[in-house]
């Protein structure tokens, strides 16, 4: 019976039939190289998530926090930013550290963490021995005088970009940008996790922002929705020491 | 087939066919994982929980994508047909990968939250009011869950339990769960890829899976417009007898779009519906085995004369009356009860 069927193929009889055989010798041997060739080109051209990173060399610092938008604190000139610096601060995860800031705004505080950079923005993660606290040393006046506390308006700007939440996009993920990543990053700001815009084109020599409304205050909802797509929005830009902040008017935002 | 229950008949071409899948499916992300990206030099390399995502994400498409080339081309050409055989099985494992793949997705991006990471995943990302940002990640879930419905109702006993209709239309199911596949990518990761690889693919896949089925729909209703049914009083002149070969069927459709399926065997003529009670599969275009119609998809077997399959088994289906006369077959379109005994038409004392 089973020669009379040779063509035909019947699992749990036999094998492929003699006149399959070649073709599907031929679509098995395809499926494997299918498989090998786009496991690792696919993974071989993915795009560069960018060098933002942690760096995870525990750092204190010592300066005047300000809570708007979103937590910051403006360090004096030391051994790792000798031209001062503003840092913007995060909590652990998804946190942002909000509630234990806003008892101290316009304090000097103490603060320690690991840090995430990515060009010349700068992010704590708060934690360990030294919580956000108001200063056990203090800063000498002269030191306090260091700290550029003057705010500069830089005018009106059309700028295109992205709505990042700042700890992902400085290098919690990478990459921490664009729509496959969108949920995370509301979840992010949900969280109170600093938001940032990041420019195509640099404005003062910077293409990262801290991100507010138009009345300083932290972005909401409404322009939480355009997290992650490529937009177009006008704002008012200000200098606070070396942090650009991006005041923008949510009317105008248009997703290109 | 077998008498004792199993929950997995086992033999030689199921272990090669799962051992292929599982070679095919292991390369792919050993090569994703761990050699591609130590070629590519970076300031910093994508990070390793999103890699295994995209890794288990990609693998899934494309798994799934071959899983629903098979079909047509085993509709377009029987020699594929041993690749339909344990189809199934890919099934469960590319549902096995897509669900790491959430797993992955939900531990990285849903977590280190004071949110539940279930909760966040259906609130942190839902404006459907937009296009470009659209929560691809409904789609994505949609996919999932009707990958699950499937691996977990793939076994015959759910085909059993369901019925074969049922579980055949639940079944087509995937073609919408591959459609939400697609959105998943499109709107997801393609938004912000430049890389040129994978868009490259989903467009291949995409269109190629397109153009199969067409082929194979073209290929059906061809059939069904050639095939010329001469009524006579009850009897349809349907087919000549030279058009069959010995132990072979022939799949004819009758006026109404119902198919039959002719076999001829042991000097005799028998006709039976031509769709397997186990998946549909068409019984003409399979063979008499040890005396047996045997289904060309997973051989289940009935006896030609009264379509039951043999004991202890308890599938049936319907079975129809011919004639003889000068070559030419002759067929009652009046099917009868599944089951039911019709003496077969002996070629030697009419032809």
């Amino acid at each position: 019976m089973a020669n009379a069927h040779n063509d035909f193929f019947v699992g749990y009889i036999r094998g492929v039939p003699r006149g399959s055989r070649g073709l599907i010798t031929f679509v098995t041997l395809a499926f494997v190289v299918l498989m090998a060739g786009a496991g690792y080109f696919i993974s071989a051209t993915q795009p560069d998530p960018g060098p933002g990173r942690f760096f995870f060399q525990y750092k204190s610092f010592t300066g005047i926090l300000e809570t708007s938008p979103y937590p910051l604190i403006r360090v004096a000139p030391d051994d790792t930013f000798p031209n001062g610096h503003t840092l913007l601060l995060a909590g652990q995860g998804k946190r942002g550290v909000q509630n234990k800031a806003a008892s101290l705004a316009g304090q000097i505080v103490d603060v320690g963490g690991v840090l995430l950079k990515r060009g010349d923005i700068d992010m704590l993660q708060v934690g360990g021995k030294v919580p956000l606290r108001a200063s056990v040393d203090g800063l000498s006046d002269i030191v306090r005088d260091s700290i550029d506390l003057s705010v500069t308006d830089l005018g009106v700007w059309r700028l295109t970009g992205e709505i990042c939440d700042g700890k992902c996009y400085t290098g919690a993920m990478r990459p921490g940008t664009g729509i496959a990543h969108k949920a995370c990053a509301n979840l992010c700001l949900n969280g109170g996790i600093p938001a940032v815009f990041v420019s195509t084109a640099p404005v003062e020599g910077s293409e990262f922002f801290l991100l507010a409304d138009l009345e300083g205050n932290p972005i909401d909802g409404a322009l939480q929705r355009f997290v992650a797509a490529r937009i177009q929005v006008d704002g008012q830009i200000e200098r606070r020491g070396d942090l650009l902040v991006f005041k923008v008017d949510l009317e105008t935002v248009e997703v290109l | 087939m077998s008498v004792k229950y199993t929950p997995v008949q086992w033999n030689p071409n199921k272990y090669v066919y799962d051992l292929v899948a599982l070679a095919g499916i292991v390369l792919y992300i050993v090569l994703f994982l761990k050699f591609a990206p130590s070629e590519i030099e970076r300031a910093q390399q994508v990070n390793y929980p999103i890699l295994r995502m995209r890794a288990f994400g990609t693998c899934a498409f494309i798994l799934l994508s071959v899983i629903l080339c098979i079909g047509p081309l085993a509709r377009l050409d029987p020699r594929f047909l041993p690749l339909l055989y344990n189809r199934r099985h890919l099934g469960v494992l590319t549902f096995a990968v897509a669900l790491t793949h959430a797993s992955y997705v939900i531990d990285w991006y849903f977590v280190f939250s004071p949110t539940d990471r279930y909760v966040a995943l259906l609130s942190s990302n839902v404006d459907y009011s937009q296009f470009l940002g659209f929560p691809f990640e409904a789609f994505g879930i949609f996919s999932l869950f009707v990958l699950l419905v499937l691996a977990v109702t793939s076994h015959d006993f759910w085909l059993k339990f369901f019925t074969p209709p049922f579980w055949k239309a639940l079944h087509m199911m995937i073609y919408a769960g591959y459609a939400s596949l697609v959105a998943h990518v499109l709107f997801g990761y393609l938004q912000g890829a430049t890389d040129p690889i994978f868009p490259v693919l989903v467009a291949v896949f995409s269109i190629t899976l397109l153009l199969l089925h067409l082929a194979a729909g073209r290929k059906e209703t061809t059939f069904d417009r050639d095939t010329n049914a001469n009524a006579d009083g009850n009897w349809i002149n349907i087919a000549l007898l030279d058009d069959i070969e010995d132990e072979h069927g022939l799949v004819v459709p009758l006026p109404g779009g119902e198919r039959i399926a002719i076999f001829r065997y042991d000097g005799k003529l028998s006709a039976t519906s031509n769709a397997c009670a186990h998946q549909n599969g068409p019984l003409g275009e399979g063979r008499i085995i040890d005396g047996c119609i045997t289904c060309p998809w997973h051989g289940f077997q009935y006896r030609p004369e009264d379509g039951r399959a043999p004991a202890p088994f308890t599938e049936k289906i319907a079975t129809y009356r011919l004639q003889l006369q000068d070559g030419q077959i002759l067929v009652d379109p009046t099917p009868n009860p599944p089951g039911t005994h019709v003496d077969p038409v002996l070629i030697g004392e009419t032809h």
